[in-house]
């Protein structure tokens, strides 16, 4: 399986201050270099934060090599719009782009928008009561999370496929192209968008860039634009890159008063779920999580603080009311269902023990005498996050108790007295001439 | 020998900040088993309910899963007050919590009814003034999982 991040070898020092960072317990070190089980990394990003050396990065295309072969079509993330201080509407970056020769598809990315609200409304409308509150997909590293430890929530999941995707399938329903497309991406998990989607086969952007590259290359530009003559781009879309901005399109879209909830951060998104989980969210009928800070613009893959993104993004002037027009364009658009996950998101969990209940139940005895033999104090010398990710690792095959270096320490000790007893111990000729003396 | 598994946690009455770390570690427990997640489910509803119970009403106890190739027993077992009458106990918003323990959001009234839905079979034994135990059970192999 692959993840959005990438390692960079030559860098790792193998100093373990990532392995803590992650919620699922995904990294290793071994032999001196990090290790990301993929199985059970949901692509959040938290390492990527936690390492010094930057020895982890997302995974993205070179950018340079894309531009070198010709014009780019960028699908770009709301958060890209809100990087740059000269640039703050998404007309203005139109322009800017369009000076160096980059095509945006922000008309086709606002329609798209639309369109995921308006359906996700009418799913919530449609639901029973015991199904609600639906989960926004919009964070994949959510979905990732709910599919590896908690995929007793599947079912909530909206049947809503990303904006992002579907902006692009209108472009190319509309336009009959097949050039490639560019997501400018700010986080590792949406790398997964175009590199491993969940719920389709196969994206239909090509290439996956981040929003700190592009905007650099901007800023580095820095084309002059005109700031008047403003393109009437719509700006609901916008809101998505914050915490709520999601829900509060819904909202715009629901016919009855809709109960909603948004929350940012892994730990926040964690307690969330687990709240739902057991069944201690009623009377909520949608719940929007996003694991960074703020929403999407706390994603490590942009530029900007996220501080000042958040206030240019409240100073947007956001026409929350649909025209008449968009209204019938969206209904229209929602019959085709185009905007609709292709397949069930299936569960993920981290594989058992065993294939079997009786011999993982033996293996799960076998790890716990190998966990009440380790100190239990979680140092992470032995490459694993916890002293019990290491007992798991030994059951698994993938490491040694000797990993431990306490276990290593009193081997040696042990090893050592024997040394010592061996080698007071004389060969029977040296006894004899002792007598003899 | 006889293929069993088990765990048991410690549970402290009235310690709100660690409620839930012994579900929790039952559920762990249940995904490296490889238990289905329909149940593993299930057992979660049951086991946070009785862990909270433990936590508000008994003043503490201990609370227990066993696994066979057959079935989860999930106990609870405390030296607490004791439930004076069940039958009211078992239904849907009756509680006898604190307003302190409801400004928490607990307290609903919900758990045992919950516990119920959840499980297989169900067996409550208490004594005023002597404790509690419940045993509730969970079935592998009775049909596909959800009973809601
Ligand atoms: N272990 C216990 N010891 C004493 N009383 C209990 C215990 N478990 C439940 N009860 C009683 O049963 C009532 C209903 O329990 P439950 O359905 O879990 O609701 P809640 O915990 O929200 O009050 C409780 O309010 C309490 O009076
Ligand atoms: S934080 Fe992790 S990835 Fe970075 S240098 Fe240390 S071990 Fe390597
Ligand atoms: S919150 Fe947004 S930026 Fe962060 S991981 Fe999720 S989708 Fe990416
Ligand atoms: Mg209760």
């Amino acid at each position: 399986m692959e993840t959005g991040i990438k390692i960079i070898e030559g860098s790792c020092k193998g100093c373990v201050n990532c392995i803590k960072s992650c919620p699922t317990e995904a990294l290793r070190v071994v032999d001196g270099k990090v290790r990301i089980l993929s199985d059970l990394c949901i692509d959040c990003g938290e390492c990527l934060r936690s390492c010094r050396e930057k020895a982890l990065a997302l995974d993205e295309d070179d950018w340079d090599l894309i531009r070198s072969h010709g014009p780019a079509t960028l699908m770009a993330d709301p958060t890209f719009c809100a990087q740059f201080s000269h640039y703050w509407t998404p007309g203005l970056v139109r322009k800017a782009l369009a000076s160096l020769g980059i095509k945006d598809l922000f008309d086709e990315t606002a329609r798209a928008f639309d369109l995921a609200a308006f359906a996700t409304a009418r799913q919530i409308e449609e639901a029973s009561k015991e199904s609600l509150p639906l989960i926004s997909i919009y964070c994949p590293a959510v979905v990732r999370l709910i599919q590896v430890r908690f995929p007793e929530l599947l079912h909530r999941l909206v049947e809503t496929e990303t904006p992002l995707e579907t902006g692009t399938l209108l472009w190319r329903k509309e336009t009959g192209s097949d050039e490639g497309v560019i997501l400018v991406t700010p986080c590792s998990a949406k790398v997964m968008l175009v590199r491993g989607p969940v719920g389709r086969e196969k994206s239909t952007m090509g290439h996956v860039v981040s929003v700190k590259r592009l905007a650099r290359d901007l800023l580095a530009a820095g084309p002059k634009v005109d700031g008047a003559a403003l393109d009437p781009v719509g700006s609901r879309w916008l809101a998505w890159a914050l915490r709520g901005g999601e829900s509060r399109h819904i909202k715009a879209f629901s016919k009855k008063n809709i109960t909603t909830m948004a929350v940012s951060g892994l730990r926040n998104t964690i307690d969330l779920l687990q709240d739902l989980e057991l069944g201690r969210l009623k009377g909520v009928d949608f719940v929007e999580c996003r694991v960074c800070d703020l929403g999407c613009i706390g994603g490590i893959g942009n530029a900007e603080s996220r501080f000042l993104s958040e206030l240019r993004l409240s100073r947007q002037p956001i026409e929350w009311v649909a025209t008449e027009r968009e209204k019938a364009d969206l209904a229209d658009l929602y019959e085709t269902g185009i905007w609709k996950l292709e397949q069930p998101i299936q569960p993920r969990p981290r594989p058992s023990l065993a294939d079997t209940l009786d011999e993982a139940m033996k293996k799960l005895k076998t790890m716990q005498a190998v966990y009440a033999e380790l100190p239990h104090i979680d140092c992470g010398a032995c490459g694993r996050p916890s002293c019990r990710a290491l007992a798991e690792d030994v059951v698994r095959g993938e490491g040694e108790i000797t990993d431990c270096v306490f276990k290593l320490r009193e081997r040696i000790s042990v090893l050592g007295e024997e040394i010592t007893a061996l080698s007071g111990k004389l060969p029977h000729a040296f006894h004899e001439r002792k007598h003899a003396k | 020998m006889d293929s069993h598994y088990e765990v048991e946690f410690t549970v402290r009455g009235d310690d709100f900040l660690a409620a839930g770390e012994a579900s929790n570690q039952i559920k762990e427990t249940l995904i490296m088993l490889g238990v289905p997640s329909a149940i593993s489910r299930r057992a979660s509803v049951i086991t946070y309910e009785a862990e909270m119970n433990l936590v508000i009403h008994s003043g503490g106890g201990t609370l227990r899963a066993v696994i066979t190739p057959e079935k989860l027993t999930i106990q609870a077992t405390d030296r607490g007050p004791g439930i004076p009458d069940l039958h009211l106990a078992m239904r849907e918003g009756f509680s006898t919590a604190p307003d302190r323990v409801r400004e928490m959001g607990f307290g609903a009234g919900m758990g045992l009814p919950n516990i119920k839905r959840n499980s297989d079979n169900l067996e409550i034994e208490s004594e005023v003034g002597k404790g509690t135990t419940l045993t509730a059970t969970i079935l592998f192999h009775e049909g596909p999982g959800d009973r809601r």
